[in-house]
């Protein structure tokens, strides 16, 4: 009971986000395909100076830091040498890019929609970041898998203790698992 | 039958129905968070993943592309379709996709089976090529399956039971909060522990 007291946020995230995801299609009428668009949000000169022979990862850290924007990101180099780093924020990803010629960071925000939230939320795992907060969110959902099994080996087992249930639970397992199996062998 | 008996039936028979999708979630999140370890792991086999099954010439017409550049999603479905057919493969789900303005890829796949066909415009040439089964691959597969752009009747029904699985989601939050608070001698410590919980998940929203 108190694991899925404390997992409930989780189970609420998991369970709406995977509505949406169930009808992309809705959403793309919607708003359209593709990821949404960005928008400007600030133009600034960076007159940060790089270590020599520093790498790609190297420059976006120390860009993401100095702006305070520092978190999980991919960095990519663009046209005429411009460093395009895409910060991973959960509830606004940004995109920013340092154009070395002029010395100028374009920051864009991702315009806001729900579904791409609830999106991102889902999609977010793994330890493979490096960042220290990234992979305690790793850990939340691996602990949530685990919670997830429990929760079916406990469940099954609360309802055997309840013999007046016995009867009535065997038609909806059986139910389930038949229509289960039958999906995994013809679809 | 009061209300707190319907409560808590309905919690358990839910659960009880859709305990193997239920599970199946849990279970296929493993690859999905830890896909390194699994890829590493079916590397460490030195088997190919994909074998070649047939590669021909094959003359369909191909969609043309509208004025902005992008062929219509129906004409690119009903060309995946074409592909298939000749490739002798039906009854599969399938999404077709324009790889590059060259090549048009049809994936096919059923949760045990996935097949890849790759169509170059330019020479007419058809590829077919078959996934080897991976355990991991077959519980991602089922984990991402969704959506009701299939045709068929039976296939788009899994979708419905995926809605119903998130629906029922949130009733077992609902259901299983109300059930908790009947429990007086469990509130205060219940309080405390959805309060970490909802004050954690708050901190990681705001911060990741």
């Amino acid at each position: 009971m108190y694991l899925a007291l404390f997992l409930f946020p989780w189970v609420l995230m998991y369970g709406l986000s995977t509505l949406v995801m169930n009808h992309r299609a809705y959403f793309t009428a919607r708003y359209g395909s593709g990821a949404p668009p960005f928008e400007i949000e600030r133009t600034i000169a960076y007159d940060g100076v790089f270590p020599d022979n520093a790498d790609l990862r190297a420059i976006s850290r120390q860009i993401l830091a100095s702006l305070d924007l520092d978190g999980a990101h991919g960095v990519t180099r663009g046209k005429e040498g411009a460093i395009v780093i895409n910060r991973n924020d959960l509830t606004s990803p940004r995109r920013l890019t340092y154009t070395p010629a002029n010395r100028t960071v374009v920051i864009e925000r991702m315009a806001s929609r729900p579904n791409a939230l609830l999106e991102r939320f889902h999609r977010r795992r793994g330890y493979a970041t490096g960042y220290r907060l990234d992979t305690i969110w790793a850990v939340t959902v691996d602990f949530f898998i685990i919670g997830m099994v429990f929760w079916t080996i406990s469940g099954l087992w609360m309802w055997w203790e309840m013999k007046v249930t016995r009867r009535v639970g065997w038609s909806a397992a059986l139910a389930g698992a038949g229509t289960f199996a039958l999906y995994v062998l013809t679809i | 039958m009061t209300f707190s008996h319907f409560n808590r039936r309905t919690h358990l028979y839910l659960g009880l129905a859709l305990l193997p999708w239920f599970f199946m979630y849990g279970l296929s999140s493993l690859p999905f968070a830890h896909s390194a370890y699994f890829d590493a792991r079916d590397a460490a086999k030195k088997l190919p993943l994909w074998t070649l099954r047939a590669d021909r010439t094959v003359d369909v017409p191909v969609p043309a592309a509208g004025a902005d550049g992008q062929v219509d999603p129906k004409d690119l479905r009903a060309f995946g379709a074409r592909l298939l057919q000749d490739a002798g493969i039906s009854g599969t789900s399938f999404g077709a996709y324009r790889q590059s303005p060259n090549q048009i890829n049809v994936y096919s796949h059923t949760f045990r089976k996935s097949t890849q066909l790759k169509y170059f415009v330019d020479s007419r040439r058809l590829t077919v090529e078959e996934r080897r089964f991976r355990w991991d691959h077959f519980l991602t597969g089922m984990h991402a399956r969704g959506g009701f752009e299939d045709e068929r009747l039976f296939v788009r029904s899994w979708s419905v039971i995926v809605d119903i699985v998130s629906l029922a989601m949130i009733v077992w939050v609902a259901s299983g909060l109300i059930m908790w608070w009947t429990l007086p001698g469990h509130r205060r410590w219940g309080l405390l522990t959805i309060a970490a919980g909802a004050i954690s998940f708050l901190i990681f929203a705001a911060t990741l």
